[in-house]
């Protein structure tokens, strides 16, 4: 194969439906086929599923958790995990809020949030890289930490700051039709995804969560790739909490609160494995969108909103189970 | 004869047209006229909410969607409004968790033509047509007149409420506050949060007990207070407590009932949920037939209920 080659052969190799078909591979077409079913099947039930309006708003509602998935795929690619994204999702929009209520100009603001979740993924990656524990405890501690200082600060009450239009925006504005925290939602994952597939450092971190032994021995530097993966993972839920805060206009000392497990659940629907090696932007996005979908479809049918848990749990064990049936039949 | 084919299939188009602007012209039918309530979160007192609510909704014939927020996040409700907007309902009444994350949903869906008012729990700044509830203030200075009857005058107290950044809690709160500052002797010593959960009330309940032993008196700002201070008393370790520290709650929950019943609580200020669920379908559906024009505030008051009126109230 020679380098830097363009003959025309080699160009259309790459044809628009090769390439799409090669950026949603066999696992992630078992989401998107469940996610197209489970809107078919909203779409039969009621006329509103389908408007614009509503679109918008479902991709809307489910970025945030689409956003943190990202960083948490990567992370549990390297076979790890972050409980942690909820705590430093809440704490970085309160410190956010916090900064506005002191009078600071927006840029100052955001950039105190970022630094948070800056903060805490750096020492998850610490704990876990030369702290050397397991990545459950490590992030569950830092959750602890994190939620904790938040009702220290805010004493339970949430803080509803005054805020300028240019920074309402992040959350509220629209570009177009399209929602500015979707196209947060969609940069992000377009950066990653394509780092993920086409780029040294994401072959890394597929190394390390493969085979950690052989990655080392290989010559990656595992310990680095996990800090890297750990930080990013810390800062993008500071981008989710900045975007909700923005959103809501009112910094909660619950906000975030159990989201880790949706975000969880998004990533490993979208593919990931839980022992690592495994994994995809581009399906942990789809997974936030399933869920994301089957809460919406809840209001727009009138279902029992107490069922919504209940559906959500039975959607996702039959994309899963179809995933590993799949896999199943291919190595027979 | 295509010609006369195409004309004929052209008037019998026009046909079903002029009669959906004939049925335009005509106001909503109320079999169409859908409303949806939101409560705080999945606790009873809403369930009562709900029932006067329904049986509204059923007497008039309208559609009525009952939607529970998994959590008391703001941004919860917001999700349900948003979807209630684009399902296109036609009156909402909410109960709201976090006043300020609502404003913007609230805004929106009033833009959108949808009647919206608030119920129980108010977001004064949303724009919402009107607020149907308890008068929280004053049932508050009831609460600590109550109490500084019941301890004499003097003594510590202290307070459990819910959502430290509920609305309605914390105007109960000012309330007491406002009522014992006529009484100098008499002292709040804490203020806990509770979120609403039962195990969290326990355990709120025990740590305040332990931390304050010489304690006279506990006000249950929200339904959580009654059956969790009755919990707690009714155990070995603070079974003293019993009838030496007086207590007065919100909601008359069974277990606060029974409370009351056993001697455990002095009083409880039993709210109207079923009527506040009654008036909520009735003054939307007004708004939405166009009958009402200038909502006002409903004050749907408080009984002050103990062991001699236990059997004689009604909500």
């Amino acid at each position: 194969m020679e380098v830097g080659s363009t003959s025309p052969s080699r160009w259309s190799a790459l044809s628009l439906p090769r390439v799409l078909l090669g950026l949603l591979r066999a696992q992630e077409m078992s989401v998107l086929l469940a996610l197209l079913l489970v809107s078919a099947g909203i779409a039969l039930v009621t006329p509103y599923f389908l408007t614009t309006d509503n679109l918008m708003g479902v991709f809307r509602s489910f970025s945030l958790t689409a956003i943190m998935s990202v960083g948490m795929v990567m992370v549990i690619v390297t076979g790890g995990i972050d409980l942690s994204v909820g705590s430093v999702m809440g704490l970085s929009g309160l410190v956010t809020a916090l900064a506005f209520q002191n009078g600071f100009p927006t840029v100052v603001c955001v950039s105190f949030g970022l630094g948070v979740g800056f903060v805490f993924g750096l020492t998850n990656g610490l704990l876990v890289t030369a702290g050397r524990l397991p990545p459950f405890i490590a992030t569950l501690g830092t959750l602890s930490i994190g939620r904790g200082l938040m009702y220290i600060v805010t004493r339970g009450v949430p803080v509803t700051p005054d805020t300028p239009e240019v920074f309402n925006a992040i959350g509220q504005g629209y570009v177009g039709l399209v929602p500015a925290p979707v196209i947060i939602m969609l940069v992000l994952a377009t950066a990653f995804s394509v780092i993920m597939r086409f780029t040294t450092f994401g072959r890394h971190v597929y190394a390390t969560g493969g085979n950690e032994q052989a990655a080392w021995l290989s010559g990656v530097n595992t310990s680095r790739v996990k800090l890297v993966v750990y930080t990013l993972a810390g800062a993008i839920s500071a981008i989710a909490g900045i975007v909700a805060f923005s959103r809501y206009l009112s910094a909660e000392p619950a906000s975030g609160f159990g989201i880790e497990l949706d975000v969880i659940a998004a990533a490993v629907i979208g593919g990931a494995s839980l022992s690592g090696g495994v994994g995809s932007v581009q399906g942990a996005i789809l997974g936030a969108a399933l869920t994301g979908i089957i809460a919406n479809g809840v209001v727009l049918m009138n279902i029992n909103t107490y069922a919504q848990q209940t559906i959500t749990g039975g959607v996702i064990l039959i994309a899963v189970s179809i995933d590993v049936w799949r896999h199943a039949r291919k190595e027979r | 004869m295509k010609k006369l084919l195409s004309l004929f299939q052209a008037s019998l188009m026009a046909l079903p047209l002029s009669l959906a602007v004939q049925m335009n012209a005509t106001a909503k039918d109320l079999k169409d006229i859908k409303i949806a309530v939101i409560p705080k979160v999945a606790v009873p007192f809403f369930d009562d909410c709900n029932n006067g609510a329904k049986a509204e909704a059923d007497k008039l014939g309208v559609q009525y969607q009952w939607v529970v927020p998994q959590n008391t996040q703001g941004s919860t409700q917001v999700r349900i409004l948003e979807d209630l907007i684009s399902k296109k309902v036609d009156g909402i009444a909410i109960s709201v968790n976090e006043p300020k994350s609502v404003e913007a949903a609230i805004k929106k869906a009033m833009a959108s033509g949808i009647k919206v008012l608030t119920f129980d729990s108010d977001s004064p700044n949303s724009g919402r047509s009107m607020y149907i509830g308890t008068i929280n203030s004053a049932a508050g200075e009831t609460m600590g007149e109550s109490m500084a009857k019941a301890i004499g005058g003097e003594g510590e107290v202290a307070i459990i409420t819910g959502q430290l950044g509920a609305v309605n809690l914390n105007e109960r709160i000012d309330g007491i506050k406002k009522s014992l500052a006529k009484y100098p002797k008499i002292k709040i010593v804490a203020t806990e949060g509770t979120e609403d959960d039962l195990a969290k009330a326990v355990s709120v309940t025990e740590t305040i007990f332990r931390g304050h032993p010489a304690l006279k008196g506990i006000f249950g700002v929200s339904q959580v207070g009654g059956p969790a201070v009755s919990k707690v008393m009714a155990t070995k370790e603070f079974g003293a407590k019993k009838g030496a520290v007086k207590v007065f709650a919100f909601d008359d929950l069974p277990d606060t009932i029974k409370g009351v019943k056993e001697g455990y609580i002095q009083g409880i200020m039993v709210q109207r949920p079923v009527t506040m669920g009654k008036l909520s379908v009735e003054h939307l559906v007004d708004q939405i037939t166009g009958k009402e024009k200038s909502p006002k505030n409903v004050d749907t008051g408080v009984n002050v209920v103990n062991s001699q009126n236990l059997d004689s109230y009604t909500k």
